[in-house]
């Protein structure tokens, strides 16, 4: 089913595809990454070798109808693939045979289409434009993947209107050739096709596509205001495992039929004014949840040519795919307030510093709760307590012609612990072609609740490239880091960046 | 101080004295610094001239031009236009525009008019020297062998090129404008009546005109983003006005420089912190990034294979668990807890799950056992940190280990006491039973992992 369907959309996507206009300019960019690592467990063993290879090739057609015209109907075609190899991994890691040493779900090179789609704008006197294949949708509600179509409405009236349908971006189909990054959090989810229904049970089956679709409606043409508001539903159809357990039978109960992956709706705005400052809001409501999963509220203040003031107001309270446990965990959310200021001196160099408290809420204050009486079953839940963490930021920038340096440091300390530190990061391109950097990082934590984990870390990281002609550039990069924990660690990079145009 | 170190810094202050000198008394062989005019007349013959202070600098003296008299959107300090869309320019020309327009009333047009027609960005609008010849008695129409009436001072080729030398011949300093980075038609602008002001300022009333008389783009903005039906013919969209690549997205990167957008533009400014602040920016309007900012630059940190260095700093493999613990939910906005989390904590064996889960060499991750999940619970209990950051629990955790204790009795677990069977320690938050009825409708998978189908706590769901 989902190898038809990807079939269909691709099919779909070249029977729509008018024969190309000797116009039509096409760019192909490949870049290659390789990485070698090690990390090791905390406790010494397991050791896990990173030899990653990954590799992606992208396609640009534009103007495939004719020469583009600015605000006229034009159409182009984007898509990249990606392999991401790790030549580190084990055959056992990848062997559901070998119990012991499998990973489920674990691929040593899989390959995915990052973006695939054909894209028209402007058509019927620009009122109208297109998407088809996978692409990707940025709003309120995060950024997202699916394949499908979207259409885009302009009107008259400051408004664009948009809906869209197809399939979630998932990682355990592998004829759709999509990742993991895009799907609701929360289920461990995957490929099963080769293991027995009672090995790793909680590793639920992914051989359904999602159904997903939305709308969005968005403001246009008011230069002081921007508003998008935006619902999107994803439904789970594979009959999946309920329980890790086995009933007193031996059975294991699955369940299957159409259900809410997820269901949301957020709505975000801006309000500027080019001489005063800018207020911006978004609020997120998760239908399966029934709350508000987030919220937030930025205002800036020009409060003279060169310096802004800002404050920052952000909720969020964890929510996951309808199938997971944990949306039925959460008991409140995590409230971060921030003020920020700005300095821009002038193009060359700038500040910026931020501070301010993040709060956890909880049942009860974690400080002092200690009481017998709820033990178990149903804990006094009358009394809410607050956690909170100090933080703060400070960050500047001084460029010149072929170069810079950059700062960046920060801080949050709280009752869990600490993280302070910062980077300095200096560049500098050489006629052009070669180009040099060199970071520098000096971080300390300690986390409350393991002792054992504190360490102060200093690493540093040499690079260099060399552009072989325009858009192609090759470089490497070294990292060096000390800390007591790992005692050293090094890092290798080497990329390669090609860009070929028609 | 003794004589040694005295004679040690002596040549150092010698120097220094030296340089000092150099510097305040304007040293006939300076050589960087351009001989007055006055001395650079272009025939023996020419007439001595007083040394010239105006049409050097926009106004004499290096007074700042006052804000009115500047482009709109202009502002004090802005250092000019972007160096990205009006590179750097060269003037060898002393000119002053204030003395032509306000004084001789030559209007702008009657040198500048190749502007009423011109389409172009490229097209030069600077007027032919032959134009200055019929009121300076000059004649520039063979370039190679230019003459000046000998009588008249304000004919003589120094009187305008700056460092200009009477044995040099023809031969004046190379006046470099370089071509806008930028789509204008003057024609358009002109047939509409917009006068030269309304994008250049009151250059009438300044001398040497710069590039600070170039306009800005908020100037601009007070026609080009009236609302649709206001602005008519003044678009608002980027490539309007701005060069772009294949595909239309803006070009943003040229020799002259980079182009980010101003602070006032939308309130998305680009700062030091602009990486924490974009979520909301790219969150409202996305369309508006992507004028700049193609699929790939999202990807290459949403989605990517190498760690992003402007977001994770080096050692981040040792100091992430820190700072999950603090902030997880900004790792969610890149992150999946259950693919990329969980699958490497697996192979590193930190984890109830995968291959070590029986690994005998593994410590203990959290706190003793008395802290984290004994009762009665104490401030290094973990259900204080699944209440303070539930996803630093999900990057570990898979389903199965916490449905061991807090399953009711009869669906599995191996819960205290119970043998077979969780513990069914309730994890639910307040006001669970107010919400459990709806979501036990649009999916009941979450709830019957814990709960038997017959469970009479589910009966008061459904």
């Amino acid at each position: 089913m989902a190898r038809r369907t990807f079939a269909f959309l691709i099919g779909l996507a070249f029977l729509t595809c008018p024969e190309l206009s000797e116009a039509a300019q096409a760019e192909v960019n490949a870049t290659s990454d390789a990485q070698f690592y090690t990390y090791s467990s905390p406790y010494g063993e397991p050791t896990v070798r990173r030899r990653r290879y990954t590799q992606t090739l992208a396609l640009h057609v534009t103007d495939i109808t004719g020469d583009r015209v600015a605000f006229e109907p034009d159409l182009s075609f984007r898509m990249r693939l990606r392999l991401d190899s790790d030549f580190g991994q084990l055959n056992a890691e990848r062997d559901p045979n070998d119990a012991g040493r499998y990973v489920p779900g674990l691929e040593q090179s899989p390959l995915d289409v990052m973006y695939a789609y054909l894209e028209g704008n402007h058509y019927f006197d620009g009122h109208l434009g297109f998407r088809l294949g996978r692409q990707y949708v940025t709003d309120a509600l995060g950024w997202w993947s699916f394949d499908g179509g979207l259409v885009r409405l302009s009107t008259p009236v400051y408004l664009d209107a948009e809906v869209y349908g197809g399939y979630e971006q998932r990682g355990g189909l592998p004829a759709m050739l999509g990742t993991s990054r895009y799907s609701g959090d929360g289920v461990y989810r995957g490929d099963r096709e080769d293991l027995e229904l009672g090995f790793y049970p909680h590793y639920l089956e992914e051989s359904q596509l999602a159904p997903a679709y939305g709308f969005a409606l968005e403001s246009s043409g008011v230069h002081f205001l921007h508003a998008r508001l935006s619902y999107r539903k994803v439904i789970n159809r594979d009959a999946v495992i309920v329980s890790p357990f086995r009933a007193p039978d031996g059975s294991l109960l699955k369940m299957g039929g159409d259900r809410v992956s997820s269901e949301r709706i957020g709505y975000s705005m801006r309000l500027s004014e080019s001489s005063l400052g800018g207020l911006r809001g978004s609020a997120v409501y998760d239908f399966y949840n029934q709350l508000f999963s987030d919220y937030a509220l930025a205002l800036d203040w020009y409060v003279a040519d060169k310096v802004t003031l800002g404050a920052d107001y952000d909720y969020y309270y964890p929510t996951f795919d309808g199938d997971s446990i944990w949306n039925w965990f959460t008991h409140s959310g995590m409230t971060t307030m921030l003020g920020r200021a700005e300095y821009r001196h002038s193009r060359s160099w700038d500040v910026a510093a931020s501070g301010g408290v993040r709060t956890f809420q909880t049942e009860g204050d974690s400080g002092s709760y200690r009481t017998e009486s709820e033990a178990l079953q149903d804990p006094d839940r009358s009394q809410t307590g607050m956690l909170s963490d100090v933080m703060g930021s400070v960050g500047g920038r001084y460029r010149w012609a072929d170069g810079g340096v950059e700062l960046r440091s920060m801080g949050e300390i709280g009752r869990r612990g600490h993280r302070v530190g910062g980077d300095v990061t200096t560049r500098q391109s050489f006629e052009g072609r070669y180009d040099a950097s060199v970071i520098l990082s000096l971080y300390d934590w300690d986390d409350a609740l393991r002792p054992s984990r504190d360490a102060t870390s200093f690493s540093y990281v040499v690079g260099g490239g060399y552009s072989l002609f325009e858009r192609t550039r090759v470089g490497v990069e070294w990292e060096h880091a000390m800390n007591r924990l790992v005692g050293q660690r090094f890092r290798m990079l080497a990329t390669l960046d090609f860009t070929v145009l028609n | 101080m003794n004589s040694r170190t005295l004679s040690n810094w002596l040549p150092t202050l010698a120097c220094v004295v030296a340089l000092l000198f150099a510097a305040l008394t304007d040293m006939p062989d300076a050589g960087a610094k351009p001989k007055p005019e006055s001395e650079l007349a272009a025939q023996p013959s020419a007439p001595a001239a007083p040394r010239p202070v105006h049409g050097l600098a926009p106004l004499p003296g290096g007074v700042a031009v006052p804000l009115s008299d500047r482009p709109p959107g202009a502002f004090a300090d802005d250092g000019g236009p972007s160096p990205g869309i009006f590179p750097p320019q060269k003037i060898t020309i002393r000119f002053n525009h204030k003395k032509h327009v306000k004084e001789l009333g030559i209007v702008c047009t009657a040198c500048h008019d190749g502007a009423k027609t011109s389409r172009k960005s490229a097209d030069r609008l600077l007027p032919p020297a032959t134009r200055c010849d019929a009121c300076h008695g000059s004649d520039h129409r063979d370039l190679n062998s230019v003459q000046a009436d000998g009588a008249e001072l304000m004919s003589q080729c120094g009187f305008c090129h700056i460092g200009y030398k009477a044995g040099d011949g023809n031969k004046v300093a190379r006046f470099e404008l370089p071509q806008p980075n930028l789509k204008m038609n003057h024609a358009v602008h002109f047939k509409r009546n917009i006068g030269c002001a309304q994008c250049h300022g009151n250059v009438e009333n300044i001398e040497l005109a710069t590039r600070d008389q170039l306009p800005r783009m908020r100037g601009c903005f007070s026609c080009h983003q009236m609302p649709a039906p206001a602005r008519g013919e003044a678009r608002g969209g980027c490539e309007n006005c701005h060069l772009t690549e294949r595909g239309g997205l803006m070009k943003t990167e040229f020799a002259s420089g980079k182009l980010v957008p101003p602070r006032w533009l939308h309130d998305a400014g680009h700062s030091a912190d602009w990486i924490e602040r974009h979520k909301q920016v790219a969150g409202n309007d996305s369309k508006m990034c992507a004028s700049c900012h193609s699929e790939r630059y999202c990807t290459d940190c949403h989605d990517g294979r190498v760690r992003p260095r402007k977001v994770h700093p080096n050692d981040w493999i040792s100091m992430h668990p820190m700072a999950a613990r603090q902030n997880n939910p900004s790792c969610t906005s890149c992150h999946k807890q259950q693919s990329f989390c969980l699958g490497c904590h697996q192979r590193a064996g930190v984890t109830l799950s995968g291959p070590y889960e029986n690994f005998a060499g593994r410590g203990r991750f959290h706190p003793p056992k008395r802290d984290w999940t004994d009762p009665p619970r104490s401030g290094r209990h973990h259900a204080w940190e699944a209440q303070r950051n539930l996803n630093a629990c999900v990057s570990c955790h898979t389903e199965r280990e916490c449905t061991i204790c807090h399953a009711t009795a009869r669906v599995g677990g191996r819960g205290a006491g119970s043998g077979f069977g969780g513990q069914g320690s309730n994890p639910h938050p307040r006001n669970f039973r107010d919400r459990c009825s709806g979501a036990l409708r649009k999916n009941a998978r979450p709830c019957l992992v814990c709960h038997d189908p017959s469970d009479p706590q589910l009966q008061e769901c459904r």
